[in-house]
């Protein structure tokens, strides 16, 4: 049973006139698979989307044979979701709040929810608040919760937009171990603006940037295709605006108070410069500077 | 600092939209109020200017109530803005000082809340210009007036709220409490009403409402036309310490709030628990067992019911409506069941329609409350918790979560209503009152009720879901429910398939339960219902769910979810209830006739204006009317047939006879000799011409039918006196709703004229139809009484037919009883002829006979109504004592009181029989016994019209009343005196002269004195009319009184025409008034007499011999006024009692008296001296309210007692 998520065309235009998805071609298989882009880029826009709770202006998509803006109620039964921001209900624990989803999700059997739910806080290291009121939770610990409810139902189509923020690096690593697992069988969808999180555990990628698929494909191949075009110097802070405007400068961070400046150039440049080994953040810089 | 705190925050507002809006919505609010005839009459201010002192003062405190919503939002936006947009962190780590801070953020916040009422003074200035107004409505501009109202009310009533809420705001720093403080001083105040409604607590209800409302009321309550033109309230008296209270309560809770303030940061309970962060996820190992998908939608409805349930039992807001709710409907059910009849409060025993209106009264409002809240926030609870994408994500359908919330709704409303029903009948338990009727609570709270609630919620929520946000969807939710309830009306428009929700009034009767009402009610409501499915449709369809920033995705979306199945349902919803419409319209429109209620006066008017003029005809008079009449229970009809014999009186033959037509009813005439010459259908009018005409002393004898026509049903019932049992049917007019033509009326008929006097301007008919001045000897102008119908003393008889089971009464004597073809046979005769006025009514009674002195005594009543039987017939036969011994003999062979239903509340008189509504002394509880016996007082009441109205009766001219009315409650005042003794009738003297002084100061027209008092000037006729004669019977003597009225008995009685006018009373009583006190007869019925008495001091020192030596210092002036409540003082010359009463026993009101005497007063000061056996409570001039007094509570004052007079020797 191996599905495969197809996107054509999909457009859609706020009413501030930003320009959210701009004619998004994608083809999801089954598997992790990353969205990577800056903050804004339209990730949001095209998980909520996929995940039936919103309109496109045009295009389309579909989940196997089932016509994602259509048939959402299909779609809904076999899908999880984990927003980029989510609230609870007041007053309520964490397990009548699971127990809750899981019915709306169609889990009709007390007995079977309570276990079910049970297993999940367990599975999410949460089972022993799981009588503490929800809105009590530490960021973290509400991030788990969201974990916990997506996966509730078995979905074949998760959808986890930048589930990583507000963990700390042991529980994101975790949690990445958790959904690699599952990945294996359905399609995740991971939105994040971390160019490590879809190194280390995406098959496939898509990097968007301005509601524009700038490169999808396997992250090794983005990679592959900047061998020998990155290099790297360190540089005095007062040179930084120098370099700037005379290389095409894909980053610059701190090291040891001094910046380090990666540099695309297809060309070898001077000595000074030492070639430097691509990563995806490279790629994805690049990309968004649409250099290539 | 202070200030420039203050002045950001003014600063903030001024910028604000919002307050400008409040301001002109409040000057529009007044403006449209003030300039509007109808809203004026409602408060009866159209006698005043428009712009008088008074009304101005009343505007501004009565806008203090209103703006308590728009200053909470001020204060709790002042005092909490730092934690709503977290700026507290940065605010409060700054050097600001606490002082600083907190009274510059309040000033500035009080002073901004202060603003929207100015709106009161704009509206006012600005009413007059508007093009509608009658500019001789208004006075000069009073700055004055303004200044006052604003120094009054508007400044210390917005420092109260803005205070108290800005204290619960810093205490508490959440909004809901804030929320929750506002409904607390409104509602707090209606309770401080509630509880403290009788006379005796005015001040204290006066000196508990915070704004200062009814301490307006009660400084003003006796203030004439006149002063309440042109006087200004002042600052003293209840009204000063009024405001002085709650200005102190203002400030201690500022102080509560100032000493509570902190800089510190909350402790919140919910802090996260640090623990187990670093333990984190666990390995996926414990791998549940993959639960089954089950489609389950009841499952996730319960569920979800539960959830939302829950959700909102916990919610702060809905606890404190819920515990507000029930402590009021558990006091007002506590208070006894206390009920408003006039002015008086007296108990009623708890039956159980009355407890459910009593739960009604209370609670709905409530309950509307709760609906329109919680609609809104169980639409946006999902999308303001965030919960909204994670659950929107989850198959479950739009129309589960809509249904789950609207049922959660209505259960939780439907609960609130159970608990009121136990509590209601448990209230019925402690009364003693042991007929539960659970089904008609249940009907009537938990069907009938109930389904209100659930159309208004699905209303509400529909209105939500298509609304911007929450706030939106309140404002159009209420906006939309006033516009509603006023606008059809407005635009002509009476049926109830137009105003959401509408359905018949129904009024429930222990006769007839709610049976005459079913139908039309039953297909009204299922009427809405199917309107309720379908915007229920549209709310599921449009249901919000994730992110829809644009309609046309929301109509996108909406089509998507309108499959098949939706499709089918909403298309036989839509056929049902285009059925459903289409029957009702054939039934109210198409079977039954229906008018816009502008329609309807305008017939009344054209009536008036087409057929007044041909009043002066003169018609043949009616000699006799034979009634047949079928009564037909079951299908609510009735069949009346009759012979009546008209002749001529005139010298002259008549060419012409005229009758007014009951619209409800067809109607048919045959006149031997005549033909018909117009029919005017649609004012009910028609004039026969007789072809050989009707010479001098002739009489002919007509035939009329006069047929019901109950059909189908009716959009709300027209003839509600025709009902399945207690039909009652009487042709009384101008006292009485719903007053029915059992047969055609002779000529024209001024009891079917417009009233209301902004009705009759809006169809340009003068104001008032004034009748004609009294003549002292008058002939051919009293040719008439006021009973219309150009009849004089007419011989009536009735044969009545009935179901089986029922009884028919009818005044006169039962000649004939019988059973025939199943139906049940009675036939009366009047003893005596009488006037032109016929009543019968028909029902399973039980009936109370007894014999007194030949005379048959007989009360039919309902056999769930037996408590007061035995006291009506105490009431008739003390009243028949005394009133034979002193007025004359009584006509009639029987005596008989009927209960008719309580689709009308009055008490009236025919010949010997006297109909009396179940709502209006059979169901009252006179078990306490200080309180006035208002069932033996009525009955009283009533058995004097046997003397006087059937006996004497005026002329159709001003003071025709006296002779009725006023000569009534002085009979019955004689009744009560011989009952309960002579001291104790300052009860009901201070009961009907409170009546008076309060009327007269809302008078619209002229006050008249007595002796040409309006036939709509109840409050002379009545109440004043009764303190005078009393007052008459006490300076001349009863024997005198009585004297005067035997004479008017021998000479009116039964005679005429011509009737008498008030002058044959006035001028019986003056031959029987000595030389030296004529002035009574001035000043009691020609002129309007008033005095303002009052005790400066009372002083007590005991005597040696244990007596004491009481010493009055008393105030006397005396006053006329004229028509508009201008006094002139005059010399006192008159006889006015002093007295003291000693301390009352517990539990009683009254105490003995322990003193009385008559002293000629001169002068304005005087002091009496006299001594009492023990010590008085009070002592004091005027006390037993024998005269019209301006202010009749200071008359007596608590007795000081002084010290021994050894300290006398001194002072030497």
């Amino acid at each position: 049973m191996s599905m495969e998520l197809r996107i054509e065309n999909l457009s859609k235009t706020y009413k501030n006139g930003v320009k959210a998805l701009d004619n998004v071609s994608l083809t999801i298989p089954a598997g992790m698979y990353g969205l990577l882009g800056p903050n804004g880029a339209g990730k949001s826009t095209l998980m909520r989307t996929l995940a039936t709770l919103q309109e496109p202006d045009s295009g389309s998509a579909t989940l196997g044979d089932i016509d994602v803006l259509k048939q959402k109620d299909e779609v809904r039964r076999r899908l999880g979701y984990l927003p980029q921001e989510f609230g609870v209900y007041p007053r309520i624990s964490a397990q009548d709040m699971l127990s809750h989803i899981a019915l709306l999700k169609g889990i009709a059997k007390a007995t079977e929810r309570r276990d079910l739910v049970a297993c999940m806080l367990k599975r999410c290291n949460l089972y022993d608040d799981r009588k503490k009121a929800l809105s009590g939770f530490s960021g973290g610990m509400r991030q788990r919760f969201g974990i916990a409810q997506a996966l509730i139902g078995n979905p074949q189509l998760l959808i986890v937009d930048e589930p990583t923020a507000g963990l700390d690096p042991g529980e994101r690593n975790r949690f990445y171990n958790l959904l690699a697992e599952i990945g294996e069988q359905v399609i995740v969808i991971l939105s994040t603006h971390i160019v490590e999180d879809v190194t280390d555990l995406c098959t496939n990628t898509a990097i968007i940037h301005r509601g524009r698929v700038l490169y999808q494909g396997r992250p090794q191949d983005a990679i592959a295709q900047l061998n020998g075009r990155i290099w790297q110097i360190s540089v005095a802070k007062n040179e930084l605006s120098d370099y700037e405007r005379r290389y095409q400068v894909v980053s610059s961070r701190l090291v040891g108070g001094r910046p380090l400046l990666h540099i695309y150039s297809a060309t070898p440049l001077s000595e000074s410069f030492t070639p430097s080994a691509p990563d995806l953040e490279d790629v994805f810089f690049t990309k968004i500077r649409s250099w290539n | 600092m202070l200030w420039q705190v203050a002045w950001f925050e003014i600063r903030f507002w001024l910028r604000s939209g919002m307050l400008w809006i409040f301001l002109v919505v409040i000057a529009l609010l007044i403006c449209g109020a003030i300039s509007s005839d109808e809203v004026m009459a409602e408060l009866s201010f159209s006698n005043i200017y428009r712009n008088a002192p008074f009304a101005i003062a009343n505007y501004y405190a009565g806008m203090s109530v209103f703006t308590l919503l728009m200053t909470a939002i001020f204060v709790n936006s002042a005092a909490l803005r730092d934690f709503t947009y977290n700026t507290h962190p940065i605010l409060y780590s700054t050097p600001l000082r606490r002082r600083d801070l907190l009274l510059g953020r309040f000033f500035g916040a009080t002073a901004i809340s202060f603003i929207p009422m100015l709106g009161v003074s704009l509206g006012i200035l600005v009413a007059r210009y508007m093009p509608w107004v009658d500019q001789e409505r208004w006075e000069a501009v009073s700055w004055t007036a303004h200044v006052r109202g604003i120094l009054l009310f508007a400044l210390p009533d917005t420092f109260f709220t803005a205070a108290v809420l800005f204290a619960v705001a810093v205490v508490w720093r959440r909004d809901v409490a804030s929320f929750i403080a506002a409904i607390l001083l409104f509602t707090g105040r209606a309770m401080t009403g509630l509880l403290f409604q009788d006379a005796q607590s005015g001040g204290i209800r006066a000196l508990l409402d915070p704004f200062g409302f009814r301490a307006l009321a009660a400084v003003t309550r006796y203030w004439t036309v006149a002063e309440k033109n042109t006087l200004f309230v002042g600052f003293s008296g209840l009204l000063l310490w009024n405001r002085l209270l709650w200005i102190g309560v203002g400030c201690a809770a500022f102080a509560v709030a100032y000493s509570r303030f902190s800089f510190a940061e909350r402790e919140t309970k919910n802090t996260a628990p640090e623990l187990d962060e670093q333990v984190g996820m666990v390995s996926p190992g414990a791998r549940a067992t993959p639960a089954r998908l089950t489609d389950s939608p009841w499952a996730k409805f319960v569920g979800s019911c539960k959830l939302h349930f829950r959700g909102m039992a916990k919610s702060t807001a809905f606890v404190v409506i819920v515990l507000i709710a029930g402590f009021i409907c558990i006091v007002a059910l506590a208070a006894d069941g206390a009920q408003f009849e006039g002015n008086e409060t007296y108990q009623i025993f708890p039956v159980t329609y009355a407890v459910i209106e009593l739960i009604r009264g209370t609670l709905d409002f409530f309950l509307i409350i709760i609906i329109i809240y919680f609609s809104g926030a169980l639409v946006w609870k999902d999308r303001e918790e965030r919960m909204d994408e994670i659950a929107d994500a989850t198959p479950t359908p739009e129309w589960m979560s809509y249904a789950a919330r609207l049922a959660t709704l209505i259960g939780m409303v439907i609960s609130i209503q159970a608990v009121a029903l136990v509590a209601g009948i448990v209230d019925q338990a402690i009364h003693g009152y042991h007929r539960f009727q659970l089904g008609l609570y249940i009907h009537e709270l938990l069907v009938r009720d109930a389904s209100t609630f659930l159309f208004l919620a699905i209303l509400a929520f529909f209105i939500q879901v298509l609304a911007p946000n929450k706030y939106v969807g309140y404002f159009v939710f209420i906006a939309f429910y006033f516009a509603d309830i006023y606008l059809w009306r407005a635009l002509n428009v009476s049926t109830n398939l137009v105003q959401f929700a509408g359905r018949p009034n129904v009024v429930y009767s222990d006769f007839f339960g709610d049976a005459p009402y079913r139908w039309a009610w039953n297909w009204f409501t299922l009427y809405w219902l199917l309107f309720c499915v379908l915007l229920a449709m549209a709310t599921v369809m449009f249901w919000p769910r994730g992110k829809q920033d644009r309609w046309r995705s929301r109509i996108h979306n909406a089509a998507l979810r309108f499959g098949p199945r939706w499709k089918t349902a909403a298309a036989i919803s839509l056929l049902a209830f285009v059925g459903c419409g289409g029957w009702i319209w054939y039934n109210t429109e198409a079977l039954n006739s229906l008018l816009g209620p502008s329609d309807a006066e305008r017939i009344q008017a054209d009536y008036e204006k087409s057929y007044k003029p041909l009043d002066k005809l003169p018609q043949p008079r009616v000699g006799s009317v034979k009634y047949t009449i079928d009564v037909f229970p079951t299908t609510r009809n009735v069949n009346i047939g009759g012979e009546e014999v008209i002749l001529n009186p005139y010298p002259h033959a008549l060419g012409e006879i005229h009758f007014s037509l009951d619209p409800r009813y067809d109607t048919s005439i045959d006149i031997p000799g005549a033909a018909l010459a117009k029919d005017d259908t649609r004012l009910s009018y028609r004039i026969y011409r007789f072809t050989s005409p009707l010479q001098p002393g002739e009489a002919r004898t007509l035939r009329f039918t006069v047929k019901s026509k109950n059909r189908g049903f009716e959009n709300n019932l027209s003839n509600p006196q025709i009902v399945q049992n207690g039909t009652f049917l009487s042709n009384l007019g101008p006292l009485v709703t719903g007053a029915n033509y059992l047969a055609p009326i002779v000529g024209y008929n001024y009891w079917r004229e417009l009233t209301d006097s902004a009705a009759r301007k809006k169809f340009g008919l003068h104001e008032v139809d004034l009748m004609p001045s009294p003549e002292r000897h008058c002939t051919d102008d009293c040719r008439d009484s006021y009973i219309p119908g150009h009849s004089d003393w007419v011989d009536i008889s009735a044969v009545i037919s009935t179901a089986p089971d029922q009884i028919a009464v009818a005044p006169g004597s039962l000649v004939g009883e019988w059973q025939q073809d199943g139906r049940h046979y009675f036939e009366y005769k009047l003893d005596h002829p009488s006037m032109n006025l016929f009543c019968f009514a028909s029902a399973r009674y039980e009936v109370a006979r007894e014999r007194w002195n030949g005379i048959e005594l007989e009360v039919y009543y309902l056999k769930e109504h037996p408590w007061n039987v035995p006291r009506m017939i105490n009431s008739m036969k003390k009243s028949l004592d005394y009133y034979i011994k002193n007025f004359g003999p009584y006509e009639h062979k029987e005596a008989r009181i009927v209960e008719f239903p309580r689709v009308a509340g009055f008490a009236a008189a025919f010949p010997g029989t006297m109909p009396y509504s179940e709502s209006l002394g059979f169901i009252a509880n006179l078990n306490h016994p200080d309180d006035i016996d208002t069932v033996f007082y009525v009955v009283a009441h009533e058995m004097g019209h046997q003397w006087w109205d059937e006996q004497v009766i005026g002329a159709n001219m001003e003071g025709a009343t006296l002779l009725s009315e006023t000569l009534a409650q002085y009979s019955a005042l004689m009744v009560m005196e011989k009952e309960y003794g002579r001291d104790m009738m300052r009860k009901f003297l201070r009961y009907e002269m409170d009546l008076y002084l309060a009327a007269r100061g809302q008078e619209r027209m002229k006050e008249r004195p007595l002796l040409k008092v309006e036939y709509k000037q109840f409050y002379i006729f009545y109440n004043k009319g009764a303190v005078a004669l009393y007052y008459m019977k006490e300076m001349i003597g009863e024997d005198a009184v009585n004297r005067a009225l035997r004479k008017l008995i021998h000479q009116y009685a039964y005679a005429g025409p011509p009737y008498p006018t008030s002058y044959a009373l006035v001028d019986a009583l003056r031959e029987e008034t000595p030389a030296n006190l004529e002035y009574l007869i001035k000043d009691l019925f020609e002129d309007i007499t008033l005095f303002s008495n009052r005790t400066v001091e009372a002083m007590a020192v005991e005597r040696a011999d244990e007596k004491y030596d009481i010493t009055l210092t008393v105030e006397t002036r005396k006053f006329k006024a004229d028509a508009k409540g201008n006094e002139t003082e005059v010399p006192v010359d008159d006889w006015i009692d002093i007295g003291a009463f000693a301390k009352p026993a517990s539990g009683k009101k009254y105490g003995d008296t322990l003193y009385r005497e008559r002293m000629h007063i001169t002068k304005r000061n005087s002091t009496f001296t006299f001594v009492t056996s023990q010590l008085p409570e009070k002592a004091g001039i005027d006390p037993f309210a024998l005269l019209i007094d301006r202010i009749p509570d200071d008359n007596m004052k608590e007795v000081a007692l002084q010290s021994a007079p050894a300290q006398h020797g001194q002072v030497h």
